[in-house]
């Protein structure tokens, strides 16, 4: 493996794609909660 | 303020030049003191990020935002995430490849010499002239709130961080910005905890949410849609936020000299992308928390006498004009209706409406008074609300520790933006329009340009020292102008790879007038058109004209 694979390398993850996805999802649930929040609070 | 806030703050601020100073002290070449030597881990980066994102401005307008409009404004950052991922797919391994000091080398390898004159030099005016408005926002309101003399705050606010920025780099804009966020972080949880604590017994945080939902400050999602259909002048709503906010990020994060000079100081591309997807992850809800605390400090004053103007600087100056006898009458009734208001047990809807009717008609009036042009003054409180209950509720030690945490964040996002600001000066103009140069006189001119952009800085602060309203806007504004030409000019250069330098500089040249073009239209109200999506059209625009010019560029030559 040289130097530019071993940057590639994904912490925690098999790939990058799965921290794409986990940021997505984490925006996603965010503003569902935000949603709940808005019209339980209002 | 107290001698102990004294003491903190001077202590805190003279802390962080020294330590500036020392982690800069082995920076010798241009390597180290524009990319910290390539050697600064993910966490670091992320803060980075952080810090030069956060201004002043963040920590003071966020809660008077919430407090006077609600949470809403966080759907401005719903597209920032989105960014991230894009930046670390596309941006950051060319960036990285290429091994690049400025984001608009790439574009000369990519088209050409004046495609990347024309980016940096755009970027070089707008980020010039930002830098000194966000120097010139918290001065005004410190100087205000204070009584200090706007000339030397502003020469605190943005000349101080100068001395440790031109002598360490990139390595000591680095370390700074990561204490600085501690002590930020430490200084926003303190206060937070200080607005619950001082609720009245039985008024914990759910009741507090309840009591801000109730007057509409919980309207963290909205749409923007109402009965005419969408309202493309509303600034923040979810789709606005989504997708103006998605362009905006993309072209600050991924254009933007001062935000991509913070990940090309990652000693790998993996922990350039690992700082900015954790910043995908938690600048949403670092900002909902600011907001919240705007929200609590207005929960805080449904049971203590609210002010009837904020910023007492302006009530100061109505106290010397012509207004001076009306206003002590106006204070003595508004003060007799605060006192109905808070000390009336479970009151009806009908007598909650017309006190806050009759409150806003004080406030109204105050207005029309600053409004006078004998008077000559500043109508909009917003930006004093937050600093306003930390001067008359918190305790002596932590006023002069939320003063330092608004002088630090000024500085992490200055400091980051000098940096840069001299990258682009000597890497993309002066190195490449001169003979070459020796390391050491490099080195040295990249230090004389991190001072003369300091100081450039300091004197447009005191230029927009006029500048009114609400300041966070208008540093939004006036990005949003040209981001969007921009980001369209590298989506060109990532995504159409047929399109050549001269169709994209003259589409970047057309689309730019036409957005100024719009917004000149939509302040005098022909065009209604929110600024986040100015960011859309620039970057579309230049997408579209360039493709329509390579085409009759293409055609031309095969009939020449």
């Amino acid at each position: 493996m040289d130097r530019e694979e071993q940057e590639e390398a994904s912490p925690l993850f098999k790939s990058w794609n799965t921290w794409y996805v986990l940021v997505i999802g984490c925006l996603l649930v965010l503003i569902l909660f935000f949603y709940f929040l808005t019209k339980h609070f209002s | 303020m107290s001698r102990p806030d004294w003491i903190v703050l001077v202590l805190t601020l003279l802390a962080m030049i020294a330590y500036g100073l020392y982690k800069g002290r082995t920076t010798r070449n241009l390597d180290g003191y524009f990319l910290a030597n390539r050697s600064v881990p993910w966490y670091m980066v992320l803060l980075g990020i952080m810090g030069t994102q956060a201004s002043a401005v963040t920590f003071l307008s966020a809660p008077g935002q919430a407090y006077t409009d609600g949470m809403r404004f966080v759907q401005y950052y719903f597209g920032l995430p989105l960014a991230m991922v894009v930046l670390c797919i596309t941006f950051v391994p060319v960036f990285h490849r290429l091994k690049v000091y400025t984001a608009y080398e790439f574009l000369e390898q990519r088209f050409d010499l004046k495609t990347r004159t024309l980016t940096s030099f755009l970027f070089l005016l707008q980020r010039g002239l930002s830098t000194g408005i966000s120097i010139s926002a918290p001065s005004i309101i410190l100087s205000s709130i204070l009584g200090w003399d706007i000339v030397w705050t502003n020469i605190f606010m943005g000349g101080l961080l100068i001395i440790y920025t031109v002598t360490g780099g990139a390595k000591a804009v680095a370390y700074t910005q990561q204490l600085q966020l501690i002590i930020i972080f430490t200084g926003m949880f303190i206060a937070g905890y200080m607005v619950i604590h001082q609720l009245p017994a039985g008024v914990g945080l759910t009741e507090a949410l309840h009591i801000g939902g109730k007057a509409g400050k919980l309207n963290i999602i909205t749409t923007g849609i109402n009965e005419k259909g969408f309202d493309w002048n509303d600034r923040y709503n979810l789709f606005s936020g989504i997708i103006g906010g998605f362009f905006l990020a993309l072209s600050y994060f991924g254009t933007d000299q001062s935000q991509v000079g913070r990940y090309l100081t990652a000693r790998s591309m993996g922990e350039s992308r690992l700082g900015l997807l954790m910043n995908g992850l938690v600048k949403v809800p670092m900002q909902f928390l600011i907001l919240l605390l705007g929200v609590l400090v207005f929960t805080f004053y449904q049971f203590n006498r609210e002010p009837v103007f904020f910023n007492k600087s302006q009530v100061d100056l109505l106290e010397k004009s012509k207004y001076k006898d009306s206003l002590v009458q106006l204070e003595k009734a508004y003060e007799a209706t605060e006192d109905l208001r808070i000390h009336t047990a479970a009151p009806t809807e009908a007598q909650v409406q017309e006190i806050l009717k009759t409150k806003a008609g004080y406030r109204t009036t105050i207005k029309r008074w600053l409004n006078d042009k004998d008077v000559g003054g500043e109508d909009n409180d917003t930006n004093y609300i937050f600093l306003r209950f930390v001067m008359d509720y918190l305790p002596k030690g932590l006023i002069g520790l939320l003063i330092a945490v608004i002088f630090l964040a000024a500085w992490g996002s200055i400091a980051a933006t000098l940096n840069s600001l001299s990258s682009c000066t000597i890497v993309d103009f002066h190195k490449r329009f001169s003979r070459p140069l020796t390391e050491e006189k490099e080195f040295r001119l990249s230090r004389i340009y991190t001072f003369f952009w300091g100081v450039f800085c300091v004197a447009v602060a005191q230029l927009a020292y006029n500048l009114g309203n609400s300041l966070i806007e208008a540093v939004n504004v006036l990005g949003s102008l040209f981001y969007g030409v921009i980001l369209g000019i590298f989506l060109v250069a990532f995504y159409r790879k047929k399109v050549g330098g001269t169709a994209v500089f003259i589409s970047a040249v057309i689309t730019e007038a036409g957005v100024i073009v719009l917004n000149i239209l939509s302040r005098k109200g022909i065009v209604s058109l929110s600024f986040l999506w100015f960011n859309v059209v620039g970057a579309i625009g230049v997408i579209l004209i360039s493709e329509v010019l390579q085409l009759l560029i293409k055609n031309n030559n095969k009939a020449a």
